[in-house]
């Protein structure tokens, strides 16, 4: 997903009013701790474990309801404070991190993926009564539907229900979901699945059993012309919650969808607030993966990271109860956050599955050695000082999450985690070599604080280096699809990506694979190189994940070391802070923020 | 002697400026602001010279560069902002530069962009206005609609919704912006909205010198309007335009603060006053000791120029003394 983490701290208020209070007090203590560079990672704060590997659950695994969280009583409310507001309701239009984690409360697909009290994380059934049954080398899939399960107008859940929900995401005006499903089914590419089924069902045409089977009311079976062992995590994304063939209203559903989840919308007000309250048609018997226990909801939008951080340290009145799902801990708060006990047992924290990359455009920069004097160069301190420090990430040595199976510690062939500053000799050496001493490189940032902040150190490290850089800048909003366009006009740029679920198959081949190249596709940095081509195609077709996760991280270790089209920077990092009375706020890594659905209310004493 | 000196003294003859110079010479609170001013732009000129003798400069981000200054957030290490006898002013949180060498080279972009503002403003409401208030009829009538047009346009909003769009006017946006661009396109919008004031009072002024006999007198003399201009008007208008520019400068730094502050004035890596408010409004709750110097200085330069202006007011029209 290409769904960037925004922390962006700006503060209203007069500089000069400011500046009178100052004269009063004008001391401040140090900044404290290690200098930057020391420990490990240059990180103070402790990083999650790396993932061993994710379980696919069976029927057993998969019958509700979910496992109680310890100590966790239900009822009361809990209340969010978030930034955006969801611009999407519908199921099939939802693929942001923003968005998602509030759906999650309210829609169910066939699969889930739960996160078990000893940090576990599996992917069970969910609406399924297991995680799906492959056969034929895993080219079909074949799921069974619970009883019990109903949509929040209380109409029962079938198979049709799948179909339809399945279909219409082949429908022109769904465009902002994930797209996975479909091009398997379709085997196919870029926007080619949408020919399947040009009107999606709306028009009577239906998916053929070749393709999507629903032999009778509880059964469904996928077919594919490839082995797509990743399917279980693919249909646990809420791109793939159920909408009812009965109740869909097409474009109108966006706006009043129905629920088959633990929580209904009572009230949504766009931009202010939501209130969530719980779906009497939900039975938990039938859910393993969400524990619902607060009876309401109370979501407001419009929170800067600084606002929620200051109310939630503050912690006062409703405040005591709140949360956030996306509001990191802003840079101006986290150092007083990670100083302070109190805050530290009210902040969960880990990485998010983004990765920050500064992406050399392969077609202009065509000598290796020019891209290993950049990778040598960049400061890795310097961009990620800019964006929130130990908090808003950790030295990147490869281009792989260390949330992901396969991930080798300490992998770092260019030295960057005991060199975060950067290592202007050695580049200059290489530039030297390569004969390109002045090399010009066209670099573009955007005009966010934090990122024309970073490209100050970039462009001041480059230009130590021996380099020429030509800086630009163009507005946030536009900054992907300014980088998009294959012929760009640009060398350097930075881009992020993050896994959408916890598999490497959804981080290397849209990033590396040359055959994509085209405007607005997310090879960002326009390789074509045939080995990374024919090792995507081959490691795709092995099947056990333990040997594939490897395999990918060997072909991370190709990319960044002989190809070198994306210099990791650092790993993005989530610091969520939380009410005191909130409870089970673990963090969950397939999530990247606190786990929704095993938060509860601390029942107050008496 | 003292006695005969003093009547010697009285005899001589004394141009209106002599006596305005005497006059703010005994106003203490006037000697001492315009010190104060002078010292400020002292450190804008010589900001070159300081940093070489400091041995630092605005550029290198040492705090990233050398391990030890900053933590892990990108704060200085040390207590009160990083300051020390290695870095006087403290560090810069993030980019871990020099404070001092920031601020002295800040000073000296807004003093530089204020100053031309100033004297750009002044030229132009001297020419509209004084050709308005001599003039007359239908010129007077365009340029005061002129001006009260002007006048109407919301400051702030039209700072910031044309300084991006001025500076994309001259610059290909895949090249980077060069510094002066954006210095005169901030210079242009600010003088564009600057002037009038000045142009009213100036207007004023002129009307109502125009119709004393000094000037019929030289208007029967057959001197050409330029002439009247330049001999008759203009020295008598210099009290109220040097009052008014000397209150302007300051209101000009300011504003070039308030917009670099919001984001549309100078950027990165162009030290500028008006950006450390920010850097310093980000980081207030855990490195409170940078805002202390930008702010400690933009408060003293602002009532030190503003209390110059009053003193400058006082010397030249000793009527208006409290």
């Amino acid at each position: 997903m290409s769904e960037r983490p925004q922390r962006r701290a700006r503060l209203a208020g007069a500089a000069v009013a400011l500046t009178g209070a100052l004269l009063l007090s004008a001391c401040s203590s140090g900044g404290g701790g290690g200098p930057e560079g020391e420990g490990s990672n240059g990180g103070g704060t402790e990083g999650a474990e790396t993932l061993e590997a994710v379980t696919f659950a069976d029927a057993e695994a998969s019958t509700g309801p979910a496992e109680e969280v310890p100590d966790a009583t239900p009822g009361g409310t809990v209340h969010v404070l978030q930034e955006t507001s969801p611009s999407h309701l519908d199921p099939g239009q939802i693929y942001s991190a923003a968005e998602s984690n509030i759906a999650k409360l309210m829609q169910r697909g066939l699969t889930a993926v739960r996160m078990d009290n000893d940090g576990e994380y599996s992917v069970v059934g969910d609406l399924a009564t297991d995680s799906g049954t492959p056969s034929d080398d895993g080219r079909t899939w074949t799921y069974t539907l619970k009883e019990d399960i109903h949509f929040s107008d209380g109409s029962p859940i079938t198979s049709a229900d799948v179909r339809h929900s399945v279909e219409r995401t082949f429908a022109p005006f769904l465009t902002y979901g994930p797209t996975f499903l479909q091009q398997w089914l379709a085997n196919s590419g870029g926007a080619e699945y949408r020919e399947l089924l040009p009107e999606g069902p709306y028009e009577g045409d239906h998916l053929p059993d070749s393709v999507l089977e629903t032999p009778d009311e509880r059964t469904v079976v996928f077919h594919f012309e490839e082995p797509q062992a990743d399917l279980p995590y693919a249909l646990a994304m809420v791109g793939y919650a159920l909408v009812p063939e009965d109740g869909d209203t097409r474009e109108a559903y966006d706006q009043e969808p129905l629920a088959s989840g633990p929580y209904v919308i009572e009230e949504f007000r766009p931009d202010r607030s939501m209130t969530l309250v719980r779906n009497e048609h939900w039975d938990p018997a039938t859910d393993p993966a969400r524990n619902a226990y607060p009876d309401r909801y109370e979501i407001t939008f419009g929170h800067t990271t600084d606002d929620s951080t200051q109310r939630l340290m503050a912690d006062n009145g409703d405040d005591r109860y709140a949360l956030t799902f996306n509001n990191g801990v802003d840079p101006g708060n986290a150092p007083e956050v990670s100083s302070n006990a109190e805050y530290q047992e009210r902040l969960a924290q880990g990485y998010q599955p983004f990765v920050a990359t500064m992406a050399i455009n392969a077609e202009r920069v065509t000598d290796l050695k020019v891209r290993q004097a950049i990778a040598y160069a960049l400061p890795l301190n310097g961009v990620l000082n800019a964006y929130g420090g130990a908090f808003g990430g950790e030295y990147a040595g490869g281009l792989i999450s260390p949330l992901l199976p396969g991930y080798e510690e300490g992998y770092d062939p260019y030295g960057k985690l005991a060199n975060p500053q950067g290592d202007a000799e050695r580049a200059r050496e290489l530039l030297e070599e390569a004969d390109a001493v002045g090399y010009e490189l066209n670099y573009v940032h955007h005009t966010a604080t934090e990122d024309a902040r970073a490209a100050v150190a970039v462009e001041d490290a480059l230009e130590e280096a021996g380099f020429v850089v030509n800086r630009s800048e163009v507005p946030q909003t536009s900054y992907y699809d300014t980088i998009g366009i294959v012929d760009n006009g640009y060398d350097i740029y930075r881009s992020n990506w993050g896994h959408d679920w916890l598999s490497s198959a959804t981080v290397i081949p849209p990033q590396f694979d040359g055959r994509q190249i085209q405007d607005g596709a997310n090879n960002y940095s326009h390789v074509d190189d045939e080995r990374i081509n024919s090792e995507i195609d081959r490691i795709r077709q092995i099947t056990d994940p333990a040997e594939a996760a490897t395999e990918w991280f060997e072909l991370n270790k190709y990319i960044v070391e002989d190809v070198l089209t994306q210099v990791p920077l650092y790993y993005y990092k989530m610091n969520v802070l939380h009410g005191s009375l909130i409870g089970g706020a673990d963090f969950n890594d397939d999530l990247g923020t606190v786990d929704m659905h095993r938060i509860y209310v601390i029942q107050d004493e008496g | 002697m003292s006695s005969d000196t003093q009547v010697a003294t009285e005899l001589v003859g004394r141009s209106p400026g002599q006596l305005m110079w005497r006059r703010f010479r005994r106003d203490r609170v006037g000697v001492v602001s315009g010190c104060v001013v002078l010292f400020f732009f002292a450190v804008g000129i010589l900001a070159p010279v300081i940093s070489w003798l400091y041995g630092k400069d605005p550029q290198t981000r040492y705090g990233q560069i050398e391990p030890g200054l900053l933590n892990e957030f990108g704060y200085p290490v040390k207590p009160n902002g990083g300051i020390d006898g290695e870095f006087w002013f403290g560090l810069e949180p993030f980019l871990g530069r020099d404070v001092l060498t920031q601020l002295v080279y800040g000073i000296r972009t807004s003093l530089l962009i204020a100053l031309a503002v100033t004297v750009l403003a002044t030229l132009t409401a001297i020419l509209l206005g004084i050709t308005a208030g001599y003039l007359g009829g239908k010129a007077d009538f365009l340029i005061s609609r002129f001006i009260d047009l002007l006048m109407a346009f919301p400051n702030q909003l039209f700072f910031v919704a044309f300084l991006p769009i001025v500076t994309t006017l001259f610059v290909d946006p895949r090249e980077e912006t060069p510094t002066y661009v954006r210095v005169v396109s901030i210079i242009v919008v600010l003088w564009v909205l600057g002037w009038m004031t000045l142009g009213r009072i100036l207007r004023g002024a002129t009307m109502a010198l125009r119709e004393r006999e000094f000037v019929e007198a030289a208007k029967v003399s057959g001197a050409s309007p330029w002439r009247i201009i330049r001999k008759e008007l203009l020295p008598n208008v210099v009290s109220p335009m040097l009052v008014q520019a000397t209150y302007m400068l300051p209101n000009f730094v300011t504003t070039a603060a308030a917009l670099s502050f919001l984001g549309v004035g100078l950027v990165e890596p162009t030290p500028d006053w008006g950006r450390m408010f920010a850097i310093g409004a980000e980081v207030y709750r855990a490195d409170l000791t940078y805002m202390f110097f930008p702010g400690v200085a933009m408060v003293v330069f602002v009532v030190a120029f503003n209390l110059l202006g009053d003193s400058v007011r006082d010397a030249f029209d000793p009527k208006t003394n409290r």
